[in-house]
């Protein structure tokens, strides 16, 4: 797995074939190095002409390009595995490498510049309210409730009820922060609360996958993750673990964000140089 | 010299850990490049004393040793708010959380969560998020079990449950307050799975499998805000298991 430059910008610009594609290169990274753009196409049954056009909105002259930027991901970060003992033979390995790949490639969708925007929610006395759609999405908005609280933010409300929710964002002041998260980026009654606050212009942060999604665009501050959706006879148990590793970073980021400013509050960097 | 070194210098170390600080003092650049294979095989040494030397030091492991040189080699330099840092050190703690899980023994646990033996999951605190989580998930995959977030009730249910009862018990802290319930469950013969970031835990001896990840019990003013990713893994690599186990039954 590699970390290709993305912003949320250049995913935005992505059509839903293209992002196939970027699906794709992420899972097979190791073979696409060695394909040409007939054969990958193939692969991926679409035409050369979109996976070209993919690598240009990636930021790449054409195909040889982006083998070369995807070359030099993979060097780059080839040399930062610990490469522990293959055990061979196992799926348990092939699991844990999807599950790992996922993680990364959603921490290299975690920008500076969003971190820094959602910071500055998060220092300002305005309200938090965080939407809790139901099901197992449920949990990683108690998450971020929690990890807030514990770290002394004050005003963090997680709402359980649709009914109320609409109800808050018809009331509420215009400083109020909405929290939207969706493990699928499709369901119904988020995207309704979304497209209501926006109407209502409330600022709104969410964590939505990578693929294209309404919630994502309504989005003041957004956060992407990657993930397998997957479903038992309708029940669905698509992994959360990017979501939390999303909501984790952001937390901690937040910590030292504050203790860094902390120590420079009091006077002078404890940082010690050499 | 670099903090992480003069911290080093400090420690009592063994033969092999003073060839392994000296290799890295001279050539501090390149070893934060180096895979761990790659480094065991310069220093003729195993690679379970290079992570164990790095855990000396306080740190995760050796990803996590690497992202430290590399964040203090570069603040020797500059020092700003980087966040950039902070993600690529969330990444080296999450792959040395996985490297240094045993498989076999989270073979064992998924095979008794998917045992249909009942189950009952326990977290408290922070902790019953992780627990809630697996619980739920379960529950898609038709393997129902009883989430237990009351401490008291744990300490009950460890009395009346019935013999063949698999106890799933997450606390972060591990410290003595579950003691009682662990010795109880031992004295009964009852299956207890402890999942912990302690490795000093007095409940592991208890436990019939425990599980420590590298997550940090650290506070802020105060507070407990140790996020419980490690936690998360293992449950999420549990989950995939129990999924692989009841796909291979129904076949």
């Amino acid at each position: 797995m590699i970390n290709l430059p993305l912003s949320d910008e250049t995913i935005q610009s992505l059509s839903r074939h293209e992002l196939n594609v970027l699906k794709y290169v992420y899972e097979h990274t190791e073979s696409v190095l060695d394909l040409s753009i007939r054969e990958l196409s193939e692969r991926v049954s679409y035409s050369p002409a979109t996976v070209l056009r993919f690598c240009k909105k990636l930021g790449y002259s054409g195909f040889a390009e982006f083998k070369y930027a995807l070359r030099a991901a993979r060097r780059e970060s080839g040399g930062q595995e610990a490469a522990p003992s293959p055990r061979p033979g196992r799926s348990s390995d092939l699991m844990i490498d999807l599950l790992s790949s996922n993680i990364q490639a959603t921490a290299g969708l975690i920008q500076e510049e969003q971190l820094l925007r959602t910071f500055r929610f998060f220092d300002s006395p305005m309200p938090i309210y965080i939407w809790s759609p139901g099901g197992i999405t449920d949990t990683t908005g108690e998450y971020l409730e929690r990890l807030l609280l514990s770290t002394g933010r004050q005003s963090v409300y997680r709402i359980e009820s649709a009914r109320l929710f609409s109800h808050l964002i018809n009331t509420v002041g215009k400083d109020s922060l909405m929290v939207l998260i969706s493990t699928s980026g499709t369901f119904g009654n988020t995207i309704r609360i979304g497209k209501l606050a926006q109407m209502k212009g409330l600022p709104i942060l969410s964590i939505t996958p990578y693929t294209s999604n309404e919630i994502a665009d309504l989005s003041t501050v957004s956060f992407r993750f990657f993930t397998d959706q997957r479903e038992n006879l309708g029940a669905e148990y698509t992994s959360r673990l990017p979501i939390f590793f999303t909501i984790h970073t952001i937390i901690q980021c937040y910590i030292r964000y504050r203790e860094e400013r902390e120590s420079r509050r009091e006077g002078g960097s404890h940082d010690s140089t050499v | 010299m670099i903090p992480l070194f003069e911290h080093a210098r400090q420690l009592e170390l063994t033969q092999a850990e003073e060839e392994i600080l000296d290799y890295f003092i001279r050539h501090p650049k390149s070893a934060s490049y180096m895979s761990l294979q790659e480094l065991s095989r310069q220093l003729y040494t195993s690679g379970a004393t290079i992570v164990r030397f790095c855990q000396k030091l306080g740190l995760g492991g050796f990803n996590d040793f690497k992202y430290q040189l590399r964040r203090e080699l570069q603040e020797a330099r500059q020092t700003v708010f980087q966040s950039d840092d902070y993600i690529k050190r969330s990444i080296a703690l999450f792959k040395d959380n996985l490297v240094s899980m045993d498989l076999d023994s989270l073979e064992q646990i998924a095979a008794l969560l998917t045992s249909k033996r009942p189950l009952y999951i326990y977290g408290g605190n922070l902790s019953s998020l992780p627990a809630h989580y697996l619980q739920m998930v379960l529950n898609s995959l038709d393997y129902p079990s009883i989430l237990v977030e009351w401490e008291r009730l744990l300490g009950a249910l460890v009395n009346t449950v019935g013999d063949d009862a698999v106890l799933l018990i997450l606390s972060a802290h591990g410290n003595d307050r579950y003691l009682p319930t662990f010795q109880t469950a031992m004295e009964r013969g009852l299956t207890t799975i402890l999942f912990t970031c302690e490795p000093d835990s007095p409940l592991i001896p208890y436990s019939t499998i425990a599980v420590c990840t590298n997550d940090v019990n650290r506070e802020y003013r105060g507070v407990d805000v140790n996020t419980r990713i490690g936690f998360f893994t293992v449950i999420q690599i549990l989950i995939e298991m129990a999924v692989r186990n009841k796909e291979s039954a129904e076949t």
